[in-house]
């Protein structure tokens, strides 16, 4: 299989179980990748054979780490040169997608990250189609941090900055508490089911997963 | 003159306060809200003082009944002074609060309160400097220590000034609020309001939504965190003026051991039940003595009385309804709180929630619910009540069905009395684990059923801290007394009503009516009709009127094992007693009260007939 093929497939797995909170079927990704269904099925034993995804007894794919790996790593990319192509050369946001989809497979590591460092800006951009920042009236609801790690994605005593507070996590007592982009915050306490305490301000703030996964933050190098 | 304290919660406000008004503090309902407010007075230098303690907030912007009762106690009543008062050990983020306020112009003070602990953890605060950036005396305290308290009403009433101060806020929001003002005429406090979609002025909120919009697009950010990060941002450079930290000793955190899954599980487990299972012991110790007291020393005199039967009848009623009003009052919810209100003060509970919340989750509510639920355990009136603390009608919804099941101290006396007494201790033990069941299917379906977005858990964990026995005290003695005041007059009506049916008659009618679903259904005596409908009205009065009406205590010598059994189980699910349903019907309308009573209802009676189809 083609490398430039295998990547697409991871990106769009990733992308459809961030979106719907659930792992895709086959018939799901043949509708995204626009793939006729009995090819995908075929692919999709070859990339289980080859270690990246798992299908499940119920007919929905999960990805193994490798694959998450390389699927994120896709993703990364995708996401660095379309706001490249977008914001600062100026392409509408639709074909600087087309355009990334296609540069991202033979793009290099090195790459990105110089492009990353170009770009870094203060504001992590959320993924194509979906509301930049869902704090907005009439967004709330909606809640991922896109391409960007929330809280739930580090450890305890991890130093973090907030970047972005998406839907659930616009409450006004986070705002209140100091949770505001550009906040410090250190994790306190991390339990196993993603509940977090974090440190703000002096402060110890207990959240649920579900609050603290719409938190999007930055890692202080 | 009036002065109000006011202050983030946690800040040692309610300390300060009790410290300056000593005995003698009213508590009121604010008009127009279900929150209590403390009004105390003060005499000092012959003028007489009224103090409030206004609730404990962290914003004057939100929507939750104590941020909206403070700021419509600041526009409507106002005050002479505020006293404001700040945590030392968290000032940067209780400085968030102060530059909120100081937009209410009001004259004030500023007090810098818990500064021993500041010190001890190697902070400095610089009040001096504070009190020039603010433009208002800055008075450091420790209530804890009682220094500096004596100085805060001299200084309040001598020299309390409105503060200068002003946040400066993006330039897109000072532009709006420049043109608000220009356009509606309204004052800039109102204005901020307004942008963030608040405030009471319909009008204003309109023509201010329509620029909010714009900036938001503008900014990829709401007003409303534009503005707390513009307040933030300025708190944060005033602390970092006035804060000088050394390096701070490595102490030892309680936490470390309190907030892992282990072992701060089992220890939460162990915290519960040595609450609940001293409660049952002082409980019944002290039950004892008041029901010995009332019928050795008040109910034979009030029967040497030789009154007319039927007023006998009603002063007897009357008697036997604060019997058990008392004897259910003091020995059993009062004993509660004392423990909760403890754990609450060492700011425990917040910790027990943050490790209840996943389990929780799977109930349909967050980690706050595990309040109400430990409180269920004690009894469902002031449960109930709490109910307040979930923020949405679906939580609240799932959490008042939930309530109306856990084995309140009621229901253990009836578990103890017949089926440990009867039965077997093991027995005693199945019931509770029948109903933990039920209260888990129940949340499940609920969880499905009720309509509503599902919200998390965001609760500030409050250093722990030792409790004051004094606050802890009348804390529980302003909640018996709110607990006394609902369900007393109720216990009371309903048992003149039953002592007038008994006396004319009805309760026989009733008995031989309910016979069938008694005796065939549940196969129980017949007069056990009768004991159910007594424990709607107090739970462990099933019970009592079953041993009266069997005409022996030793209730295994007239009903098999299987009967008490049965008759244990529907009287504790069955409905919820008469206060529940008042307080259900009071706190979350009719429909929530009348549901969850036909729901008890139904379960009860669903149970007791299977288990007599089963064990029969």
């Amino acid at each position: 299989m083609r490398t430039s093929l295998r990547e697409d497939y991871l990106e769009a797995i990733l992308i459809h179980t961030g979106r719907y909170s659930h792992p895709p079927s086959a018939q799901d990704l043949s509708e995204a990748l626009h793939i006729d269904k009995d090819e995908v099925s075929a692919h999709l034993r070859e990339l289980a054979d080859g270690g990246d995804l798992r299908l499940r007894d119920d007919g929905r794919i999960m990805l193994t780490d490798q694959g998450t790996a390389t699927g994120k790593q896709i993703i990364k990319k995708h996401e660095t040169l379309q706001s490249f192509l977008s914001e600062i050369l100026g392409m509408d946001r639709s074909s600087a997608s087309d355009e990334a989809c296609r540069i991202e497979h033979a793009v290099s590591d090195e790459t990105i990250d110089r492009l990353g460092d170009y770009l870094r800006s203060p504001v992590i951009q959320p993924p194509a189609g979906e509301p930049a920042h869902s704090c907005l009236r009439g967004h709330q609801g909606q809640s991922s941090c896109g391409y960007a790690q929330s809280l739930v994605d580090y450890e305890e005593g991890q130093r973090l900055i907030v970047r972005d507070i998406l839907g659930r996590g616009c409450s006004k007592r986070l705002l209140d508490l100091g949770v505001v982009p550009g906040q410090l915050v250190v994790i306190k306490r991390k339990l196993r089911n993603g509940s977090i305490v974090v440190q703000v301000k002096d402060c110890d703030v207990a959240l649920s997963p579900e609050n603290a996964s719409a938190i999007c933050v930055e890692r202080i190098p | 003159m009036k002065i109000a304290l006011i202050g983030n919660p946690g800040a040692g406000k309610s300390l300060i306060f009790n410290q300056l008004t000593g005995l003698g503090v009213e508590v009121n309902k604010y008009p127009g809200s279900a929150i209590e407010l403390e009004y105390g007075n003060v005499c000092y230098k012959n003028e007489k003082i009224e103090l409030v303690d206004l609730p404990g907030i962290y914003s004057l912007d939100g929507d939750s009944e104590e941020e909206v009762l403070v700021r419509r106690f600041l526009e409507k009543d106002g005050a002479d002074s505020l006293i404001v008062v700040l945590d030392a050990t968290k000032l940067e983020r209780n400085l968030y609060l102060l530059t909120q306020i100081a937009e209410y112009s009001l004259p004030m003070v500023v007090v810098v309160n818990m500064i021993d602990i500041a010190e001890s953890q190697g902070l400095f605060i610089d009040t001096a400097r504070l009190a020039t950036i603010f433009g208002t005396e800055v008075l450091p305290t420790a209530a804890i220590l009682g220094k500096n308290i004596d100085r805060i009403l001299p200084l309040a009433l001598s020299s309390s000034q409105s503060p200068v101060l002003g946040v400066p806020y993006d330039h897109h929001i000072e532009a709006a609020l420049r043109s608000l003002e220009k356009t509606m005429g309204t004052p800039r406090r109102k204005n901020l309001l307004a942008l963030q979609g608040t405030g009471d002025d319909a009008a204003l909120r309109d023509s201010a939504g329509s620029i909010a919009t714009e900036i938001e697009q503008r900014h990829q950010m709401s007003v409303g965190q534009i503005i707390a990060t513009n307040r933030h941002n300025f708190a944060r450079s005033v602390a970092a003026e006035v804060v000088k930290q050394s390096p701070e000793k490595k102490r030892f955190d309680l936490d470390s051991i309190l907030t892992r899954a282990f072992p701060g599980i089992p220890i939460l487990f162990l915290i519960l039940f040595s609450l609940l299972l001293s409660v049952f012991v002082i409980g019944s110790w002290m039950e004892s003595w008041i029901v010995g007291g009332f019928t050795e020393f008040i109910l034979p005199p009030f029967a040497a009385l030789g009154l007319h039967p039927l007023a006998e009848r009603i002063g007897y009623s009357v008697l036997v309804a604060m019997e058990a009003g008392l004897g259910i009052a003091f020995p059993f919810v009062f004993t509660f709180y004392l423990g909760l209100s403890f754990l609450e003060d060492t700011g425990y509970m917040t910790r027990a929630a943050f490790l209840a919340d996943r389990s929780m989750h799977r109930l349909g509510l967050h980690g706050e619910a595990i309040i109400p639920m430990v409180i269920g355990f004690g009894c469902a009136v002031p449960a109930v009540m709490s109910l307040r603390i979930l923020k949405t009608r679906r939580e609240q919804t799932i959490a008042a069905f939930l309530i109306t099941l856990v084995p309140c101290s009621a229901r253990t006396v009836v578990v103890a009395g017949i089926v440990a007494a009867f039965v077997g201790i093991i027995w005693a033990f199945s019931i509770y684990l029948i109903i933990f069941i039920l209260i888990i299917i129940t949340a499940i379906v609920m969880s499905r059923l009720t309509p509503g977005e599902q919200f998390g858990m965001i609760v500030e964990m409050p250093s722990l801290r030792k409790p004051r026995i004094q606050l802890v005290i009348r804390k529980s003695w302003l909640r018996i007394k709110e607990f006394l005041f609902i369900a007393m007059p109720l216990l009371i009506v309903t048992s003149v009503f039953l002592g007038l049916f008994q006396y004319f008659g009805v309760i026989d009618i009733f008995q031989s009516l309910a016979a069938p679903i008694t005796v065939s259904l549940l196969g129980l005596p017949e007069y056990a009709s009768t004991a159910l409908l007594f424990g709607i009205f107090r739970k462990e009065l099933a019970f009592e009127t079953l041993a009266v009406l069997s005409g022996t205590a030793d209730l295994g010598s007239v009903m098999t094992g299987v009967q008490l059994y049965t008759f244990a189980i529907v009287s504790i699910l069955f409905i919820p007693c008469i206060s529940t349903v008042a307080v259900l019907y009071k706190q979350l309308g009719a429909k929530i009260a009348i549901l969850t009573s036909a729901y008890s209802l139904f379960l009860g009676m669903l149970i007791g007939v299977l288990i007599n189809i089963l064990m029969k």
